[in-house]
Order: C-alpha cells, then sequence, then structure tokens
C-alpha cells in the first residue's frame, strides 16, 4: 500500500528539469541521506550550524497598510499615521509603535507579490515557498529546515509550534519529507499532555516501560516504509528530552517585567515562551496568531490586533539582541498574503497577494534596511516584484545552508529546496 | 398610531434625486437651516451640496484636513460646523462661504483618531474624543481649550443632552456615561455592553452613534449585538434607554448576526427611530421603529451598506448615505486601474405632512 502511495507522489519526468551536474549529485547520494553525499567539508560545516529561526506566522492576513508600508493621507491609506522609526527614513504605520524603535534591527521588504487570495491555497504555497508542483507535498518551512539542518547540539526538538487551541506531532508540515519532520504542536503554549513522568512510576519502570516499546516499535515497523515508522520512536525520543526540560512551561518562572514587557494576552505569552524555546536550543520554533482576516472593522481590528503584536515583538527583538542572540536566530513574520488597498462596504480589507511585505531580522539578514518598494497608491509593487521562493532561498542562504544542499533527495528523486526560477534577495543579505 | 397609519405617512419615497460621490464618505447631514447638505469622508473633506435649486449642487468643499473626517456637527446659532479627523484635528467651518477656509483649526487636538464631536445646544462648546482617550472641551468660538480629562476606554460616540447638563459618551466597551462637565465627574453609567464582544483576540463593536429625542428623554445608540472580528459580522442593533431611569426601553436588533453594524440613528420628532446598517446585499438596511413597539414598521431591504441617515428640519426629507465597495479579494481593474470605493446620497421623503415644530 505504501509504496503504491509513494510511487503516485512522484513527479513525471517532463515535469522538472536539472543540471547534469545535479543528477549526478543525486545519482551518487544513491537514496541516503542528504549529508551523505556531501564533501566532508561541507558536512563538517553544517554541523556547527547553530543558526535558529522564528517564524511568527499571522494567520488570516495582515494589512501591510497599517504595519510596514503606510500609505498616509491616500486614497487607500486609511485612518492611521505614518511615525518615524530608529532608521532614519523609514516610516511604519503608527500602530507599530514599539516596533519602530527597533527599527535598526530588522529588515523589511515591501514588493512580496505572489499568487494565491485564498487562505486553502495560500497557507500552504507561502509555508512551502510556492515551490514548483513535482507532484510531491513540499514541506513547510519548519520541516525544512529540521531536515536540511537537524537539532541544535542541545539535542531539542528542531521544529516545535507554538500555537493557540490543541497541540500534538503535527506530521502534515512535513510533506513528503516524512512525520518525523513534523512540528511538536504546544497547543496554547503548554506542554503535550502526560508529558511528565506520573510520579507512581520509577525510573527503572519506565526504563523497561521503553524497551517494552521500542520492541513493539521493531515488530510495527518490519514491512513497513522507514519515513513512516521511524516518527513513532522519533515522538517518544522527542517527549523524553522534553521531559528533562519541563522548566520550560513553568511560566511562574517569567519575571514580572517580562510579562509586563510582552503582554500577558494570548501572543504576548506565546512570544515570550518563544524566547525561552530558542534560548534551550530548538533549531525552529513557529508562532500562529490566528484571527487576522479583516474583512470588516478592519482599522479597529488592526487598532486590536497589531498592538498586540507590536508590544512583544519588540520586546522579542530587544531580548535577542541584548543576549547576542540576534546573530544566531532569524526571525520573520509573514501571512498567506496582505490585505485589500480598497477598503470594502464594511470598513474592511479583503485579500491582496499583489503588494504586500514581509519584514525579518537576525541571522544573515541586513539591518534597518527597507526593500522593495509599492506604488504611491499602495497597489502593486513599483519595481522588481518577489515572490516567497525569493524569499526562501534568501532565508536558506541567510542561514548558511550551503548550495550544495539546496536539493532533496526524495527516494531518488531530486527536488529543489526552494523554487528554482527564484533566487537570493541579495539586498536583504548582511 | 398603528403600523398602518404609520407607514402611510412614514414609509420613505424615493425623491428621484442621488449625489453620488467618487469617493467613500462616513455621514452626511442636514445642515439646521435645510439648504445644504454636509459630508465627512474618506478623502480628508468636509465635502457640500446646495439643495436650494431643482438640482443638487455641488459646492467646494472645504479643505485642509489630513485623513478621515469620521466626525461632524453644526454649531447652533452660527452657520458653521466642526469636523475632526483621525490624524487628531478639529476644525470649524463657514458652511455658507463660497470656499471655506478654517475658521480655527487645532491639528494636535488628541492624539491620534478623533472618534467624536460634539456641539453643546447653546453652542459655546465643542467636545471631542477619540482613540487617546481623553475627553476635551473646546471654545466653539475660536478653539481655546476649555476642560480635559481622561476617559476609561476609547471614545467611539459624544452627544449633549438637549437642556446641555449632561454630556454623554459610548465607548468601545459599550459603556455609556453621564458626564457632568463642570466638575468632570460621571454621574452614572448605562449598559450597553451588548454592543462589545472580545471575540478570540479581538475587541469588537462599541457604542458607534448616541442621540437624544427630541425633548431629551430617550437616548439611542447603535452599534452590532455580539460583534465577531473578520468580517465583523453581528445583528445590526440599536438600544433605546430612558434617560431619566437609564433602563433599557427597546432593544431594536435588525438583520442577522452576520449582517454588520447600525452606524447611525435619528429620532423622528413624532417619536420613531430612523437608523441604517452595514449589511450584505438584499438585507435590511434602513428601519423605521417606534421604542414603544416590539418590531419596525418600516424595514427596506432594497438598500445595502448604509452609512448614516439625516432628517431635514422640515421633518419629511431624509439623506441616506450607503456605501458603494463591494467586498472582493485580489486584483480587480477596470481599464487597468485599480478601483477604490464611492458613496451615494439617496434623498428620500415621507408622503406625511411637514413636521410642525410649534
Amino acid at each position: 500500500m505504501g509504496t503504491n502511495m509513494s510511487q503516485r507522489q512522484l513527479c513525471k519526468p517532463w515535469e522538472h528539469r536539472y543540471s547534469r551536474r545535479q543528477l549526478l549529485g543525486t545519482m551518487a547520494a544513491g537514496g541516503l541521506g542528504l549529508r551523505s553525499f556531501l564533501q566532508p567539508s561541507v558536512a563538517d560545516e553544517l554541523a556547527k550550524n547553530d543558526k535558529q529561526v522564528l517564524l511568527i506566522w499571522l494567520d488570516g492576513g495582515m494589512s501591510q497598510l497599517e504595519s510596514w508600508d503606510p500609505k498616509p493621507n491616500t486614497e487607500f491609506g486609511g485612518p492611521f499615521r505614518a511615525i518615524p522609526t530608529s532608521v532614519p527614513g523609514i516610516n511604519v504605520c503608527e500602530l507599530l509603535q514599539h516596533t519602530a524603535k527597533q527599527m535598526h534591527h530588522l529588515a523589511v521588504l515591501r514588493s512580496v507579490c505572489t499568487q494565491d487570495n485564498s487562505h486553502s491555497a495560500g497557507v500552504a504555497r507561502i509555508n512551502r515557498g510556492d515551490p514548483k508542483n513535482r507532484g510531491v507535498e513540499y514541506p513547510f518551512l519548519g520541516s525544512a529546515v529540521a531536515k536540511l539542518l537537524g537539532p541544535t547540539s542541545s539535542g531539542m526538538p528542531p521544529y516545535v509550534w507554538i500555537k493557540p487551541y490543541s497541540g500534538g506531532f503535527k506530521a502534515s508540515d512535513a510533506g513528503f519529507l516524512g512525520a518525523k519532520y513534523g512540528a511538536l504542536a504546544l497547543g496554547d503554549g503548554k506542554p503535550p499532555d502526560n508529558l511528565l513522568l506520573n510520579k507512581s512510576i520509577s525510573a527503572e519502570e519506565n526504563e523497561l516501560r521503553n524497551e517494552l516499546r521500542q520492541k513493539f516499535d521493531e515488530r510495527y515497523a518490519v514491512g513497513r516504509r522507514k519515513e513512516w515508522t521511524e516518527a513513532n520512536s522519533y515522538v517518544y525520543e522527542l517527549a523524553k528530552k522534553l521531559m528533562d526540560r519541563g522548566d520550560l512551561f513553568d511560566e511562574s518562572s517569567f519575571t514580572d517585567k517580562d510579562r509586563e514587557r510582552y503582554g500577558t494576552h494570548e501572543l504576548g505569552r506565546h512570544l515570550l515562551l518563544a524566547r525561552r524555546t530558542l534560548e534551550t536550543g530548538v533549531r525552529f520554533v513557529k508562532v500562529n496568531s490566528y484571527h487576522w482576516d479583516s474583512h470588516g472593522d478592519n482599522f479597529n481590528a488592526c487598532d486590536s490586533l497589531i498592538r498586540q503584536f507590536d508590544q512583544p515583538f519588540a520586546a522579542l527583538i530587544e531580548d535577542l539582541h541584548d543576549r547576542s542572540m540576534l546573530n544566531n536566530v532569524l526571525v520573520i513574520v509573514m501571512s498567506e498574503f496582505g490585505r485589500t488597498p480598497k477598503i470594502n462596504s464594511h470598513v474592511g480589507r479583503d485579500h491582496w497577494p499583489e503588494a504586500w511585505s514581509i519584514a525579518m531580522a537576525g541571522a544573515g539578514i541586513k539591518r534597518g534596511v527597507v526593500v522593495g518598494k509599492t506604488n504611491d497608491q499602495g497597489t502593486f509593487v513599483d519595481g522588481q516584484p518577489h515572490d516567497i521562493g525569493d524569499l526562501f532561498h534568501t532565508w536558506f542562504k541567510a542561514m548558511g545552508v550551503p548550495q550544495e544542499l539546496m536539493q532533496y533527495d526524495n527516494h531518488g528523486q531530486p527536488l529543489p529546496v526552494a523554487h528554482d526560477d527564484c533566487s537570493p534577495i541579495s539586498e536583504l543579505l548582511a | 398610531m398603528d403600523e398602518t397609519t404609520l407607514l402611510a405617512q412614514y414609509e420613505p419615497k424615493p425623491t428621484g434625486k442621488v449625489v453620488d460621490y467618487e469617493r467613500q464618505l462616513f455621514q452626511a447631514r442636514f445642515s439646521p437651516c435645510g439648504n445644504f447638505l454636509i459630508a465627512s469622508g474618506y478623502d480628508a473633506t468636509v465635502q457640500r451640496w446646495d439643495l436650494r435649486g431643482d438640482e443638487v449642487k455641488r459646492l467646494n468643499p472645504c479643505l485642509g484636513h489630513h485623513a478621515w473626517v469620521e466626525c461632524l456637527s453644526f454649531i447652533s446659532g452660527t452657520e458653521r460646523i466642526v469636523s475632526a479627523d483621525s490624524w487628531g484635528q478639529i476644525a470649524v467651518w463657514q458652511y455658507t462661504d463660497e470656499t471655506p477656509a478654517p475658521v480655527w483649526k487645532n491639528e494636535s487636538a488628541h492624539d491620534g483618531w478623533i472618534r467624536a464631536v460634539a456641539v453643546s445646544p447653546d453652542g459655546q462648546w465643542i467636545a471631542s474624543g477619540g482613540n487617546d482617550r481623553i475627553l476635551r472641551i473646546w471654545s466653539a468660538t475660536d478653539g481655546t481649550p476649555h476642560k480635559e480629562w481622561s476617559h476609561p476606554d476609547k471614545i467611539f460616540s459624544l452627544c449633549f443632552h438637549p437642556d446641555g447638563s449632561s454630556l454623554v459618551s459610548g465607548d468601545l466597551k459599550g459603556v455609556i456615561r453621564d458626564w457632568d462637565v463642570g466638575t468632570a465627574t460621571v454621574r452614572r453609567e448605562i449598559d450597553a455592553r451588548v454592543l462589545y464582544q472580545l471575540d478570540k483576540i479581538q475587541e469588537c463593536g462599541g457604542v458607534r452613534h448616541l442621540t437624544f429625542d427630541y425633548e431629551g428623554k430617550q437616548l439611542a445608540c447603535a452599534g452590532q449585538k455580539t460583534p465577531g472580528g473578520g468580517f465583523s459580522t453581528g445583528f445590526p442593533c440599536v438600544l433605546v434607554f430612558s434617560w431619566e431611569s437609564g433602563q433599557q426601553i427597546r432593544e431594536m436588533q435588525m438583520g442577522n448576526n452576520d449582517d454588520g453594524f447600525a452606524y447611525d440613528a435619528v429620532f423622528h420628532p413624532a417619536g420613531f427611530v430612523m437608523a441604517t446598517s452595514c449589511a450584505f446585499p438584499g438585507k435590511g438596511s434602513v428601519w423605521c421603529w417606534t421604542p414603544a413597539d416590539e418590531k419596525a414598521f418600516y424595514d427596506s431591504k432594497s438598500i445595502s451598506n448604509g452609512r448614516s441617515i439625516s432628517l431635514h428640519p422640515d421633518g419629511r426629507r431624509i439623506a441616506l448615505l450607503v456605501s458603494q465597495s463591494a467586498n472582493a479579494n485580489g486584483r480587480k481593474l477596470v481599464d487597468g486601474v485599480y478601483q477604490g470605493g464611492s458613496a451615494r446620497i439617496h434623498l428620500l421623503e415621507f408622503p406625511g405632512p411637514k413636521w410642525d415644530a410649534a
């Protein structure tokens, strides 16, 4: 059954082109892990890579006009003012009053132009970097980083997702990489259920229990594809590591000052937890905030929502800098699209992938810059537009992923990590 | 009066006249003299139309605001109007001038978005408030600051009692406050919290409009019942309170819970409330409802996305402002040009006699 499914996922030969060099490289790899066909120097370099990523996903679509790309006193500009930032000449919307003071750490791309104006398509394609269709389901960015860079030396799970609502292990992010590269989701920032060892079970009993589980796992694995079975035991290994770091979830250990600076609302609490999660060595942390889809009453919605982002985001950037972490942590803020310049009859803004903004900071990223621009009305990109594929290339390069690694091996099928028609945006790279 | 009698006199009928404007507007009001229609909008202007001829004549606008002009109010006993914008500026204009210039203005009257202005019945004072949570009182004559005090939440609406004894504020959280301007203290609070909701992570709703009846015995507030985020959906709703007791007399809930805000309401001298709401096409957007009755005697489903409703001093003519800007995801170009929204003011009329002010 598994083999048939796997074969159906493979692309047709005419759906992709590869260079001879790439093809030979893949053949040499022969279906082994990516690192196996790297030159030793590349593998050694990769092993030293301690870059981390924080992706803040504002689900539903944050308005670029009420945040990174204000167009005050224009037809579509809305009611808010633009304010100066810590970088002379760069203005943002007044709703980002705290973030404005951290602008010297940030880079904003105002020329994002993507394809999908529906949530269902947009969420997946932006998270996957909108790769060409090769008949497989590409991984989300977090899973891609987990695969390419693996856990940090901390041994902590490589991909942790802090989100509202439920938690658990979310394998769907991993796509063709296999469930193992999915996200460990902390529902409302809480630890997985029953993470900590029940006091009635001794360490010896627990060890025996694990040995029995491993035997069951081995029996289950017989005759099944490795990438499906290894995820089973993998999540247990993750749980064991997390059990050792139960302090991660101890909210009482945050200082009052931290709580005041980040705010006690959901996104504030989750970004504070994200800071600690990064400090423990998790490679990729994703923080989701939902309900940004402001089709009605957009401006009151932004006044409520963007301020909830602004305060903890600014605190987080400040903290990462103060703790000398910003050189290693790549921070990304994005949604599935921006919002229409046009203000509808419900005083809302609808979906707009044509011209929007993505902000970033940290590892490998130039600081205190705005790259790209929209026209005076904010309706379309003025100049070179940039798709999400360009950003994936940019981010992988910023993370120090060598060019030799920018290709997956899907059971012999070579697949580019990022869209092969796109390229890094040099103006964003430090 | 029974419903049939009310409808015979007070069913709004089209006059055949509409006023179109190329940008969206927040409100359109008849001047106290009845000769002008004044509107404020998204384009930082105050627009004027002369109603005295057979044709409605567009006049030069009042220019000098910087951003959205959400609120305006006439200054009693004068031919002046006060307007305020979302960048914190208040300006007073002689609206009968050929090309109005500000009589006075204050560019930093507030820090940011001014959501409401109100003028005392004697025309002496202007009250203003907005997102900065400060209530300020100004001399209507020259803009001299008179008094200010902090307000517990964002101020979305203001009005004076007709006898001038109280300034009433409505806020984001659905709280109506009766202020003694002399002492800057709250006499009492009136509960309109049904117009507010913390929906998941978004604060939604608020008291979007306040108005008294002609005798000052009833207070109406407009908004949205159980407001939600996203599409900002809820029941369009007007609440009517007894001013003496502060008790709710009537909850005028119209349409469905996915419609939107009732943005505006006004009492007719005959005692009923006229209101208009934003709604998806095909749903009610203007209605007439006597507070003593359990349901509206008039509910039009023919006009969507109502933004304001104004009653002419003759008690017969109505200016109903609607927004024309359909929801649309993605690229919408006409001849290669990206399209914004526009406004239309429907001039309606009651079939019954003029209101006898006596």
